[in-house]
């Protein structure tokens, strides 16, 4: 094990994984976006919003709520170089898939997927998980991730 | 206009925005006959991104270069699509009477690399939260599209590669065109992947250069001239609420398709105002970042079937000489991407076609052009020129 790895491992310990940006999502219960829905017109929104977008919408009726759980792969793309800053990544640079899910509570949410890009398909079930983007200073840097079921 | 290049080429070397602006915009007014002093208006095409971020043209330093007369100068800002946003404020000035003369700019000198849309580590810009938490490369919006394209209707990646050779067929007559050279297939499919299925050659890259139109009111067009190109009509939209790709992390799922609803909202008013439809158009130079592009709009606009183009494509039909010619300019492919100039550049292509002056790449009999462009954050336009 190189020194590189085992400060990577220790990193993925919980007490030294923090989020890219705070206040975004949770995995203290499972992993979870913060976002909110429209009680009125049952529009989902993430990150959260102070009130409802829909146009179509009679009455904003903004909750907080939490999105997670399973999807579906509606389309995806692959980050063959790496993205400018503000993006961040281990290097060497590893291409990855960038998924765009349909949760089955009905938000459309984009994110990196955890798997290799041979294996991904249009289609393919997922489910919502939080990963580490990136490590740093001994930190595991995590954001939302999909991961194929 | 000014041909197309790359910072520290044979093309435009080291010369600053306002340099390729000035040869653009003196070619505009000599070719119609019109003096600096005669301008009463300039519409220019700003390139600023959401969060801040954002370099080049600022139409003071054209009008401070080109003397100051102490005109009202409009700058806007749409993304890629200022071009088609600073035409249709130009447009808009003169059809509504309050100018008789304006001189619309756009150009470039573009940073190196993948356009990095957000500059500030801001978390209420959505541009940065999906930089820092996902790392979506611009090129990953079109290879996204690209991917669901692939899905619904079997497209190869080498019937996309096709649209690239297409494009850059017509590059071969275009002194204006970055690349002029054509390519083949197999040059193509051995392009590296910039995003999966997207390679290299089918991707515009960032390029320098400028372009510039004289819009007159059809008195004052008669002074300058006895075959005016007429502007039919003009007009600008932005993206809808169920559109299909969110425009920051996430949106809700659509009830039904809704590919690219800014571009077919500017289309579609564009065709109901002028009364023009799409079996009228003669010709299309649409906004190809890539050649995805030239496969899906057409259908979404009523040009061909749903389905359809694939099969267009591959019978030649999308050609100068087709029976649907596509970007007969040689398109973003050919040129680059210098995000402020393109919306004017595609005036520019329109005009020399239905004038007849095209070249190798004149579409034959060329009556009526449809220019359309789109832009980060959810901004479209959409132009007919007629002869």
């Amino acid at each position: 094990m190189t020194e590189r790895d085992t400060m990577n491992e220790l990193a993925n310990t919980a007490a030294l994984r923090e989020p890219c940006v705070p206040g975004l999502f949770s995995e203290e219960e499972g992993a979870r976006l913060h976002g909110a829905r429209c009680t009125c017109c049952n529009t989902p929104y993430f990150p959260r919003v102070a009130t409802c977008r829909n146009p179509a919408c009679e009455e904003s009726k903004i909750v907080p709520c939490t999105f997670g759980g399973e999807g579906r792969l509606w389309s995806y793309s692959v980050a063959d170089f790496p993205p400018p800053l503000p993006h961040r990544y281990d290097k060497p640079f590893v291409p990855y898939a960038i998924g765009v899910v349909d949760l089955d509570s009905g938000l459309r949410v984009v994110g990196q997927m955890v798997d290799p890009v041979e294996v991904m398909r249009v289609g393919a079930r997922v489910r919502l998980v939080i990963e580490p983007i990136h490590h740093e200073d001994g930190k595991a840097f995590t954001s939302w991730k999909f991961k194929l079921l | 206009m000014h041909r197309f290049g790359k910072t520290g080429d044979a093309i435009v070397g080291e010369k600053s925005v306002t340099e390729l602006c000035r040869h653009a915009v003196d070619m505009a007014m000599k070719d119609a006959g019109v003096s600096w002093k005669q301008v009463q208006a300039v519409s220019a095409a700003s390139s600023r991104f959401s969060g801040g971020k954002g370099w080049g043209l600022n139409g003071n330093d054209i009008v401070e270069d080109l003397g100051c007369t102490g005109i009202p100068v409009y700058n806007l800002s749409a993304g890629c699509a200022a071009g088609g946003n600073a035409f249709n404020i130009g447009y808009s000035l003169v059809a509504g009477g309050i100018h008789d003369v304006v001189l619309v700019v756009g150009g470039e000198v573009m940073p190196k690399g993948m356009i990095q849309t957000s500059g500030v580590e801001d978390a209420n810009d959505p541009e940065y939260l999906r930089q820092r938490c996902v790392g979506m490369p611009g090129p990953a919006f079109w290879a996204t599209l690209a991917r669901r394209r692939m899905f619904d209707f079997g497209t190869t990646e080498e019937q996309m590669a096709k649209v690239t050779v297409k494009a850059r067929k017509c590059s071969e007559s275009n002194p204006f065109a970055r690349f002029q050279k054509a390519v083949s297939l197999d040059e193509v499919l051995a392009s590296p992947y910039v995003s999966n299925p997207l390679r290299l050659f089918e991707i515009c890259p960032v390029s320098n250069g400028a372009a510039a139109a004289v819009i007159c009111s059809k008195e004052m067009a008669r002074r300058f001239t006895s075959k005016p190109i007429t502007v039919a009509t003009s007009a600008v939209a932005t993206i809808g609420f169920d559109d299909a790709l969110p425009r920051s992390l996430a949106g809700p799922v659509p009830s039904g398709p809704s590919f690219h609803t800014e571009a077919k909202s500017a289309v579609m008013k564009a065709f109901e105002r002028s009364g023009i439809g799409p079996r009228d158009i003669s010709f299309t130079e649409l906004q190809d970042n890539t050649c995805y592009y030239e496969l899906a709009f057409p259908e979404e606009w009523g040009l061909c079937e749903p389905g359809e183009a694939e099969r267009l494509l591959e019978a030649g039909e999308t050609a100068p000489t087709g029976r649907m010619p596509i970007n007969p300019s040689g398109g973003f492919v050919s040129f680059g991407e210098a995000t402020t100039a393109m919306g004017v550049f595609q005036i520019a292509e329109l005009t020399w076609q239905l004038r007849g002056q095209a070249g190798g790449r004149q579409v034959p009999d060329a009556k009526v052009g449809l220019a359309q462009t789109n832009g980060l954050g959810g901004n479209a336009t959409a132009a007919i020129l007629k002869r």
